[in-house]
């Protein structure tokens, strides 16, 4: 009976010890699998992040260059506009002063005869008002005119830099022809012209 | 070895089996947490690196930008330099051509 006793008493140990073995193992492998696990996550987890870093670098990247080249973009835009305008002034300048000129009277006959034919009348008015102009030669002008035609010499200059002006005779029909005038009408052909001289554009 | 004493021996080792097993359970549970322990250890590790490498790349895609724009207003100098100085050849050429378009166009 001893010997079986001894024999149960092995026998309950040895039983209990493979139950533990088992549990440890079975830990161990849950832990390797935990381990396993967690690295390939971890793993996704970087590559997402710096996927979507990846990303923002690029927005960075696209956002510092377009502003800064849209910022150069205008610079340039303004500093042209600058020498445009300033080439412009320098127009309004030599217009303002024709009078003093051998160019003002032909230019003066041709923008009278302009401007009375746009008119269409036979008995138009015409004002004309130049900065420094002869009263002779504004007069020289008048006799030359078709007959019925109204001549007016303005002490002042026509819409600040000079030209002319006609109506009918009720003034319900008038043909601006000052220099401001034809610069306005002109505005497109003129910054093309101002700009592809300087710019070659 | 009498009944009672073959009986008490039977429980006493009932009893050491049963501690074994459960010393055995304690070791798992340590096993395991020292595991979970571990892997949020290597989690907190990987992402502060992926975090320091996302930081050292958006530094030096800033630094690329940055000097990809200093290169652009350095063009945009040159070519301002540049317009100044057609400006100066040109201002006259240009001015005529325009009082004529004006006077005869």
């Amino acid at each position: 009976m001893a010997e079986s006793l001894e024999k149960l008493h092995y026998r309950i140990l040895s039983d209990a010890r493979l139950k533990a073995a088992g549990i440890v193992e079975q830990a161990e492998e849950k832990s390797k699998q935990i381990l396993e696990e967690s690295r390939a996550q971890a793993q996704r987890d970087a590559n997402d992040l710096l996927s979507r870093a990846s990303l923002e670098a690029e927005s960075i990247r696209r956002s510092i260059l377009s502003s800064r080249i849209r910022a150069n973009r205008l610079r340039i835009l303004e500093e042209k506009n600058k020498i445009v305008q300033s080439v412009l002034k320098s127009v309004e300048q030599r217009l303002s002063d024709i009078a003093g000129t051998d160019q003002f009277e032909s230019t003066l006959k041709r923008l009278v005869l302009e401007a009375v034919e746009a008119v269409g009348t036979d008995k138009a008015v015409v004002k004309v008002g130049f900065r420094n102009a002869e009263w002779k030669s504004l007069q020289s002008l008048g006799q030359m005119l078709p007959k019925g035609t109204k001549f007016l010499a303005d002490e002042t200059a026509i819409d600040d830099l000079g030209g002319v002006v006609a109506s009918d005779p009720e003034g319900k029909m008038s043909f601006n022809n000052s220099f401001k005038a034809r610069i306005e009408r002109l505005d497109n052909q003129l910054l093309t012209t101002i700009s592809s001289t300087i710019f070659g554009e | 070895m009498s009944g009672i004493e073959a009986v008490r021996k039977i429980v006493e080792t009932e009893g050491q089996a049963k501690q074994i097993v459960e010393d055995a359970k304690l070791k798992a549970e340590e096993i395991l947490a020292r595991a979970s322990e571990e892997a949020q250890k290597f989690r907190q590790t990987s992402t502060a690196e992926a975090e320091e490498r996302k930081a050292q790349m958006l530094r030096e895609t800033r630094e690329r930008a940055e000097a990809d724009a200093r290169s652009s207003d350095m063009e945009t100098d040159s070519l301002l330099e540049n317009y100044k100085k057609l400006f100066e050849d040109r201002k006259e050429v240009a001015a005529k051509k325009a009082v004529e378009l004006v006077l005869g166009g």
